[in-house]
């Protein structure tokens, strides 16, 4: 591995594939902005602030998980010394109910809970001690119903309904073909259930904020969340405010992963603060974050996929049952993307998915990067391993006989961008060392110890989807101080958003980073710019770029031009400012502020004019603003949510299983992603590292355990998410850069994808290892130990047995 | 009444300080509420994430789980006052910008490796690097990954983290 120090230096103009974290590419290997702030604990969070008179909020949640709510009586709590406000629907000035598509989540239950996190009051007192002293003051009188715990209990013709529309949130069907009679003409077909557990995103910041009621009567919310302008509007209906009477202020943020997109303890902080008048500060413990955030949805996924003799995949079911939990919040659009990815990048004729997501009283899920692709994916290529088992051909290669052409529609039928980014990758993934190896399982350091390779390859659409509203764009100004401003209403909650439109700024106008300004976050100074979701920042602030920074240069450059009599082909945007590219040349005379006719040696580099004397100079203050929408399928009739722009990846590993203990081992993972050029190689490598690791997680040991509705795991001592002891000695990320040359869309998203091709990998590294077919997440250590006297006869030449 | 509190004297990041503290007083609130040096994060408050690791007497503690009067004269130092830049209030405005103070080598190489992201357990990671090094000149990857075990971190998958680790610590080869 070369020395980063070496790499930096490296020239312009990426290769069309790079090892990331070897090779740093081609400069631009860029610190974050915000990094050395963070490192120094400098970086004040939204949950760190303060103000003068502030009081402490907290919120009573439901006692139970399905019950009748009879009285809530909050006289007691509201006469405690030190309580200034107790409140309950009967305080909620507009819309009880919030929630990004639909608002069924009350805000305050009335009549009835659904789940263990339904806030039932909130008070705002002088301590937070006292505030939860409150808590427990408020007397409320329950009246149990049955719990629904399993999402085929909530299909029971007898059960319980949970919704006036009944317990079905949404179905979705995908046909193409005639799945169903393509199976007689199959020559091997596999069948499985696969099952997903419920994860936890576990960003480091619980959620919390400050509430400012203002002097002139606005309200400013600092709070976490993905998409400023998205809490604003669900505040506004709350609070019965203007929209413009809000200022939400979202980042910096501690972490999200999709789970600060839906409102969380936003409502309640902000009818406290504005009853009281006073900020209210509100921050989640872990148990309460635990109890009330949304989780990644629970799948049950039946498939049956059948091929030809030759590998052909003809016909494909999938069957998807999601437990969407209390709410809807983004539950049917989890659905209809699990269903869209759920034949992935293969050419199949005959296709059938039909998803249903249904509500149980097991708390509420709702996004989580990946988005429910992670789970499909996971049965997905646990099908391809079958098929090549069954076949006896290598689950590799009968991927390559089957995966899609670049031109191919898109899984849903709808023309999609074209790139050959299936195949990239799946070539990728051959350059592993580890590929080698794929064949059978070998022994580790001690005979208990097995080790197997296996493989994955993941299809993963960025955006919100056809037919859902996705609007993007950005704004360019030059500040009156001579910055060059990025204004984007985009959060950053760690991915890096700053970074990139550093860089994308410094592409653009070659100018350096103390040039620059970027401007995000806060709903009073940033532009629509849609939410920071969907793997979809950087390729929208690409795209937004490509359109503000040529006019805007050139309104720059006209400018310059004028003040130093000279034309615009003589001048270029650069450090500090707009630079001479042309002799002779007049240069600008600081004291008079006007140009010199003086010539300079055709071999001096000039600058002509700093950014903060052309701002100077500037009659008005020269703005660019752009709106456009993320990119859509030009399809005649597309579904709604299909995809247009698609990111591509393959992942293999390498694992060690223990047959003692059962204990999977991750030894190392090479990735290969294939999403256009890099913008900021420091972010995409963290993404994949990262993602992966919290796949590692959804791998081997996070499950958020449910006993009847109610958490069974709430603080990280039961809930275990990766340490640095658990992650793979060995990663290695590639970026396959190259798009085809009419591509206009740039890069493609990354925040996603990282996330999902590792599970299938490890299930089929396992299978590879020790014989043992993986279709349960977390995998269970009880499904791989085996009795010692089975473990003995095996290092003595036998078969382990599965 | 009968006089609880306990009358603490110890240093941060340096200073001498006096105050009366309830005995129920964690370190982590005497030094986010009480003093402003909200750089100690609190994550899960149980011990399990490190988020507000302090160095006590040069050693990782975690602060949600330290009371405050036992650091009767003992010299506790937090990321403020590892990267040299003391005290600072948390009131109202919100930086985004880098600051320009003298960083830790640590600071400075996870900076510069990617080994942070949103970095709300950076000041936890930095700490419990930091202690490592107080006992160890070249700690080796086996020893930087038990001096951080009790830290989590969400977003970088630890491999950013580790190459600053070891940068840090100028290991020859970062590889393992």
């Amino acid at each position: 591995m070369e020395k980063p120090d070496d790499d930096r230096s490296s020239s312009e103009g990426a290769a069309a594939s790079s090892p990331l974290n070897n090779r740093r590419s081609a400069g631009r290997w860029m610190e974050r902005p915000d990094g050395a702030a963070k490192a120094a604990g400098k970086l004040v969070y939204l949950t760190d602030m303060k103000k003068p008179g502030m009081l402490h909020g907290k919120i009573l949640r439901s006692s139970y998980p399905h019950a009748r709510l009879l009285e809530v009586d909050v006289s007691a709590a509201s006469q405690m010394p030190g309580v200034h406000a107790v409140l309950t629907a009967d305080d909620v000035p507009g819309l009880n109910g919030y929630g990004i598509v639909t608002q069924d989540i009350p805000v305050f239950c009335t009549d009835r809970v659904r789940h263990v996190g339904d806030v039932i009051a909130a008070v705002a007192a002088d301590t937070a001690e006292l505030a939860a002293a409150a808590l427990s003051a408020v007397r409320v009188q329950y009246e149990q119903l049955a719990v629904i715990d399993d999402p085929a209990l909530a299909l029971a013709p007898d059960a319980p309904q949970l919704h006036e529309g009944g317990n079905v949130l949404a179905r979705t069907r995908a046909a193409f073909g005639d799945a169903d009679s393509a199976f007689d003409s199959c020559a091997v077909i596999v069948e499985e259930e696969y099952v997903t557990p419920r994860q936890l995103h576990l960003y480091m910041e619980t959620e919390g904020g400050l509430f400012v009621p203002e002097e002139d009567g606005r309200l400013t919310v600092y709070s976490p969340t993905q998409h400023g302008y998205k809490d604003r509007l669900q505040l506004s209906r709350i609070l019965a405010m203007p929209e413009e009477s809000i200022r939400v202020v979202s980042s910096p943020i501690g972490g999200s992963f999709g789970g600060k997109d839906e409102l969380n303890v936003q409502p309640y902080g902000a009818l406290l603060a504005l009853y009281t008048g006073r900020p209210v500060k509100m921050h989640n413990s872990r148990r309460e974050s635990v109890r009330s955030s949304i989780k990644r949805h629970p799948m049950r996924i039946r498939m049956k996929t059948g091929a030809d003799k030759d590998g052909r995949i003809i016909a494909h079911r999938a069957d998807i049952l999601a437990d969407t939990g209390a709410y809807a919040t983004l539950g049917r659009e989890v659905l209809m993307f699990a269903t869209e990815h759920a034949s992935g990048p293969y050419r199949i004729p005959n296709v059938l998915i039909e998803g249903l997501s249904v509500f149980t009283n097991n708390g509420v899920a709702g996004e989580f990067r990946g988005f429910g692709g992670n789970q499909v994916i996971f049965a997905l290529e646990g099908q391809i391993e079958r098929l090549a088992d069954r076949l006896g051909l290598d689950a590799w290669e009968l991927r390559r006989r089957n995966l899609r052409e670049a031109d191919d529609p898109g899984p849903l039928g709808q023309k999609i961008a074209p790139t050959d980014g299936a195949r990239q990758v799946w070539e990728a993934a051959l350059r592993s060392p580890l590929m080698t190896k794929r064949g059978g399982g070998a022994q580790g350091e001690e005979p208990w110890l097995l080790r197997g390779v296996g493989a994955a390859i993941v299809m993963h659409g960025g955006g919100l989807g056809y037919g859902i509203p996705d609007p993007a764009g950005g704004r360019l100004r030059l500040a009156d101080d001579g910055k060059l401003e990025a204004v984007f209403g985009f959060e950053e909650f760690g991915q890096g958003v700053i970074s990139v439109l550093t860089l994308l700024m410094r592409d653009h106008f070659g100018c350096a980073g103390e040039d620059i300004r970027i401007v995000i976050g806060d709903t009073d100074t940033v532009p629509h710019t849609g939410s920071a979701t969907a793997s979809r920042a950087t390729a929208m602030a690409w795209q937004a770029m490509q359109r503000l920074a040529p006019p805007f240069a050139e309104s720059m450059l006209r400018k310059a031009a004028e003040l130093l009599g000279c034309t615009l082909d003589q001048l270029e945007t650069g450090e500090g400012g707009i630079w001479r590219t042309a002799d002779p040349f007049p240069v600008w005379d600081c004291q008079s502020e006007r140009s010199s006719p003086e010539a300079c040696s055709p071999s001096c580099q000039t600058l002509a004019l700093t950014y903060r004397q052309l701002a100077a100079a500037m009659a008005e203050p020269l703005v660019q603003e752009t709106s456009f929408d993320f990119p859509v399928t030009s399809s005649a009739t597309p579904a709604v949510g299909s995809h247009f722009l698609y990111s591509y990846a393959s992942v293999v590993t390498e694992v060690e299983v223990d047959m003692l203990t059962g204990k999977v081992r991750v030894l190392r993972t090479d990735h290969a992603v294939a999403a256009g050029p890099v913008v900021n190689p420091m972010g995409f490598l963290g993404q994949i590292e990262g993602g992966s690791v919290m796949a590692l997680g959804f791998t081997l040991t996070e499950d958020v355990v449910m006993e009847e509705g109610r958490y069974a795991r709430q603080q990280l001592d039961t809930y275990m998410i990766p340490t640095i002891r658990d992650i793979p000695r060995q990663v290695c990320v590639e970026a396959v850069e190259q798009l085809p040359e009419d591509d206009p869309f740039g890069p493609r998203g990354v925040g996603e994808i990282g996330t999902v091709g590792l599970a299938p990998a490890v299930a089929a590294a396992v299978r590879n290892a020790c014989g043992s077919w993986i279709s349960r997440l977390p995998i269970r250590p009880e499904q791989l130990i085996r009795p010692y006297h089975a473990v003995r006869q095996h290092w003595r030449g036998g078969d382990i047995g599965d | 009444m009968i006089e609880t509190n306990f009358r603490l004297s110890c240093t941060v990041n340096g200073e001498p300080i006096e105050r009366l503290v309830q005995p129920a007083r964690r370190l982590l609130d005497l030094l986010r509420e009480d003093m402003d040096l909200t750089g100690t994060k609190p994550g899960c408050e149980a011990g399990r994430c490190g988020a507000c690791m302090v160095l006590v007497d040069g050693q990782p503690m975690n602060a949600c789980l330290m009371m405050a009067y036992q650091c009767e004269g003992r010299s506790v130092v937090t990321i403020e006052g590892l990267s040299g830049c003391g005290q600072r209030h948390a009131s109202g405005s919100h930086p985004a910008e880098s600051y320009a103070d003298e960083p830790h080598p640590i600071q400075r190489a996870i900076v510069a490796e990617g080994g942070l992201q949103c970095g709300y357990c950076t000041p936890g990671i930095v700490i419990s690097l930091a202690g490592l090094y107080n006992r160890t000149v070249a700690p080796s990857r086996e020893q930087i990954e038990e001096a951080l075990s009790g830290n989590l971190c969400r977003c970088t998958g630890y491999e950013g983290i580790i190459r600053a680790a070891m940068r840090a610590s100028s290991h020859p080869d970062p590889t393992p």
